[in-house]
């Protein structure tokens, strides 16, 4: 069996937040994933706009892979390939942690039964029984994957389909860990919808089976982010201490923030990538000793201010884009549709948002965190509105 | 006139006019012959400079009329030039503007003056560029080798107006070294015109030798004249031209157009179709192109091209890039890297072939690997080759 385990090195009472690692093995040797951290999102397994040699310059350390993306062919034409799915996707050194959903949205198609789920492609739905599932994840062999789910993509939905989905899910959870071969290790997705019982519920359950982590995942739930963190902290009160918590939905650094202090140790990182389709550069800091200033989020490089603007997107920052390029040629890129634009501003994006995570470790092993992210809390603006999604779309170039 | 450049032939084919060369530019050595890929707006699509860098590529395109329009003369002035904006160490060549005039802008008409055309501002006013305007741009923007405005004809035309555009083309070259600013760290390349008229090709070599450019490009080309024809026209411009200065084709890029033009004795070459077509999800390799979109290579698990050293081939099968082409922009990025990495390795295997004395040998290796039976080799081929004699078929 392949090592796997999640070492709390530090959790803190009464508020909930923890510095730990996940340590697992790839290529025979051992690797650790530092948490809080995240899953850096993919499209069809690979990073948004980055090349593979574009990639390695970045301290990336997990992925997420979506099975989503595959499914056109079904089944998809990577299951042929018998070298798994890490050489597949020439991510030999990463650890990988599969989903059947897109983590970044939740597109409604079709419904749910019993047997299968129904997913999103190219080419229009699919569907996918528990059984294929965990097939392909015996062949792909990835570090993690969570198991299937029947998120529900209705509206309010009634208590009768809520129930239902919680009673689905931890069927499919018991199959899954009936079928699954030794050696890859299965998150239990906690589900309940905005249902208090049942958040209670299927947390309870799913931490009674032998699951080796969980996964929250907010974006079935049409409501805000802070809504959102309501919801999830329902379920994680009735989750134990020693296994890792992954979660969807809190990509914002606020959110982040407030994530962690609840308990999550990993979130989905489809954050930088929506930012980068928008033409956004990230620069928030997660600043030691509270300086108070009015601190810019992100700069947007669409701004015609920037046309002449000479200097990096942020000053200090290793990121390959801000050692080699300045504002103003990013700015010429987006306005001149060049794809180079968002190669660049990726490369940035996921530096910067990984920089964020390394910033609130040491701050955690420091005892720094309290403060800073409170500060950090209080100078952004919470609201209660819906957050509006932008509808990304990484082919129009 | 005054050159920013030396040049020193290094080989040279004792079969046919080809020959390699070290061409010493103000940014660094180009072993010729060179294929330079097309970084149209300051960048090539989707590739970083290092990423460029690393594959071996010593010069690299940008067009005037692009930059000019952004980021702007005076955004370039305040930078210092084109290098600076991009992060380009290596070399670079402009075009006049003149070209993507005629080609893009539907009203563009032409005077004594320069190329007057519709302001794609506003397309109202009309805007008009002049050698002398031309080359204040290139000044600005500041490449390695700038090109001369020349009065661009489609090499369709015929009769009276290619005669025209050829004297004109030689006046316009008087106006553009009178205006050159920085002879010294750019290089003026004259643009050989004439239509596919021998006669007028032979009078505008002739006037054009006596500017004593640093190089020469053969212009109004490939503009879907017959290529039995253009390759005639080629082959009569590098009999014609002085021996001791780069030659320069425009608008070239296919693998069988390379290997016969340097036969001919070509130095240099430009086109943006590796890139473009990379673009479609179509990878290059020495057996022609490959669609990657197509379903049959979805459980195709080998590289693009066996022994390629390019990132894609490196990393990926052929399956993993048909899920990405044309889906994602990594998928383009990928195919990019793969074709420009696939045109370099040719120029290089072609140089090599030259300096090992094995150039014909090659030639026909080439095709054979390109085109599988002979019946399939394009007729102009074999002609134009049998003129630097090798005979294609024997």
């Amino acid at each position: 069996m392949s090592g796997f385990s999640f070492n709390l090195l530090k959790i803190t009472d009464p508020s909930r937040f923890r510095l730990g690692q996940l340590i697992f093995s790839r290529n025979k040797q051992e690797k650790i994933l530092d948490t809080p951290n995240c899953f850096v999102y993919t499209m069809r397994g690979s990073v948004p706009h980055l090349t593979p040699d574009n990639l390695q310059i970045i301290p990336v350390d997990s992925l997420g892979i979506t099975l989503e993306h595959f499914l056109e062919a079904q089944p998809p034409t990577s299951t042929h390939f018998m070298g798994g799915i890490h050489k597949f996707l020439n991510l030999e050194d990463y650890l990988l942690f599969f989903d059947v959903r897109d983590s970044s949205k939740l597109l409604h198609i079709s419904f749910n039964t019993d047997k299968y789920v129904s997913v999103v492609t190219n080419q229009g739905c699919r569907k996918v029984t528990v059984e294929e599932y965990v097939r392909y994840m015996n062949i792909y062999n990835p570090d993690i994957f969570a198991s299937i789910s029947d998120l529900i993509t209705d509206k309010n939905p009634s208590l009768k389909r809520v129930k239902k989905s919680v009673d689905r899910t931890l069927n499919w959870l018991d199959e899954t860990l009936e079928q699954i071969k030794e050696g890859i290790h299965v998150f239990g997705v906690v589900t309940g919808h905005d249902k208090h019982e049942e958040r209670v519920r299927s947390a309870q359950e799913t931490a009674n089976r032998n699951v080796a982590g969980f996964v929250l995942n907010g974006f079935d739930l049409d409501v805000t982010s802070k809504e959102r963190l309501d919801l999830m902290k329902i379920s994680l009160k009735h989750l134990p201490k020693n296994k890792p918590r992954v979660a969807y939905g809190l990509g914002a650094p606020e959110y982040v923030l407030l994530g962690i202090f609840e308990g999550i140790d990993i979130f989905d990182a489809s954050y930088p990538s929506e930012q980068t389709s928008l033409g956004h550069a990230l620069t928030f800091l997660l600043l030691e000793n509270g300086i108070q200033n009015e601190q810019e989020k992100f700069i947007d490089l669409w701004d015609n201010k920037y046309r002449t603007d000479f200097r990096p997107i942020l000053n200090g920052c290793k990121c390959y884009a801000c050692q080699n390029h300045t504002r103003a040629y990013i700015f010429h890129l987006l306005v001149a549709h060049e794809m180079l634009a968002t190669v660049l501003l990726m490369s940035h994006n996921l530096f910067h948002y990984l920089q964020f995570f390394k910033d609130i470790r040491k701050s955690i092993n420091n005892n720094t965190f309290t403060n800073n992210a409170m500060q950090f809390i209080r100078a952004s603006n919470i609201t209660d509105e819906i957050d509006i999604k932008p509808n990304f779309n990484y082919r129009n170039y | 006139m005054k050159s920013a450049l030396t040049w020193e032939i290094i080989a040279k084919c004792s079969t046919t006019k080809a020959r390699v060369g070290k061409l010493i530019l103000p940014h660094g050595p180009v072993d010729t012959p060179v294929f330079m890929p097309v970084g149209t707006q300051g960048t090539l699509k989707g590739i970083t400079p290092k990423q460029l860098e690393e594959l071996g590529c010593q010069i690299m395109l940008n067009n005037t009329y692009h930059l000019g329009l952004r980021p702007g003369q005076e955004l370039l002035e305040q930078i210092g030039g084109s290098h600076n904006f991009q992060n380009w160490s290596r070399n670079l060549l402009t075009d006049s503007g003149g070209f993507q005039m005629v080609s893009l802008l539907k009203l563009a008409k032409i005077t004594e003056q320069g190329v007057e055309f519709q302001s794609p501002h506003d397309n109202e006013s009309t805007m008009l560029l002049t050698p002398e305007h031309s080359m204040s741009l290139q000044n600005s923007i500041g490449a390695d080798i700038i090109m001369q405005l020349d009065d661009v004809v489609s090499s369709l035309t015929t009769g009276k107006r290619v005669e025209e555009a050829m004297y004109r083309s030689i006046r316009w070259l008087d106006r553009c070294i009178n205006a050159h600013r920085k002879p010294d760290s750019q290089n003026l390349f004259a643009i050989i015109q004439g239509g596919l008229d021998i006669n007028l090709r032979k009078k505008c070599i002739e006037e054009m030798i006596l500017r004593d450019t640093p190089g020469y490009a053969i212009g109004g080309l490939s503009g879907g004249e017959e290529k039995d024809i253009f390759w005639r026209i080629v082959t009569l411009c590098t009999d014609l031209l002085p021996k001791n200065k780069p030659i320069y084709c425009m608008g070239i890029g296919y693998t069988e157009d390379l290997v016969v033009c340097s036969a001919l004795g070509v130095d240099m070459y430009d086109c943006v179709f590796p890139t473009r077509t990379a673009r479609f999800g179509n990878a290059l390799t020495p057996k022609g192109s490959l669609n990657l979109k197509s379903v049959k290579f979805s459980k195709d698990f080998q590289p693009i091209e066996k022994d390629c050293d390019c990132v894609a081939c490196k990393s990926y099968t052929r399956s993993y890039i048909h899920l990405q082409a044309t889906k994602e922009t990594v998928g383009c990025h990928l195919i990019t890297l793969h074709n420009v990495a696939y045109q370099l390795r040719l120029m290089r295997n072609i140089r090599q072939a030259i300096i090992e004395g094995r150039f014909p040998s090659f030639v026909k290796q080439t095709f054979k690997d390109l085109f599988g039976s002979e019946e399939k080799y394009p007729v102009w081929a074999i002609n134009a080759l049998k003129s630097v004699n090798i005979d294609l078929l024997s």
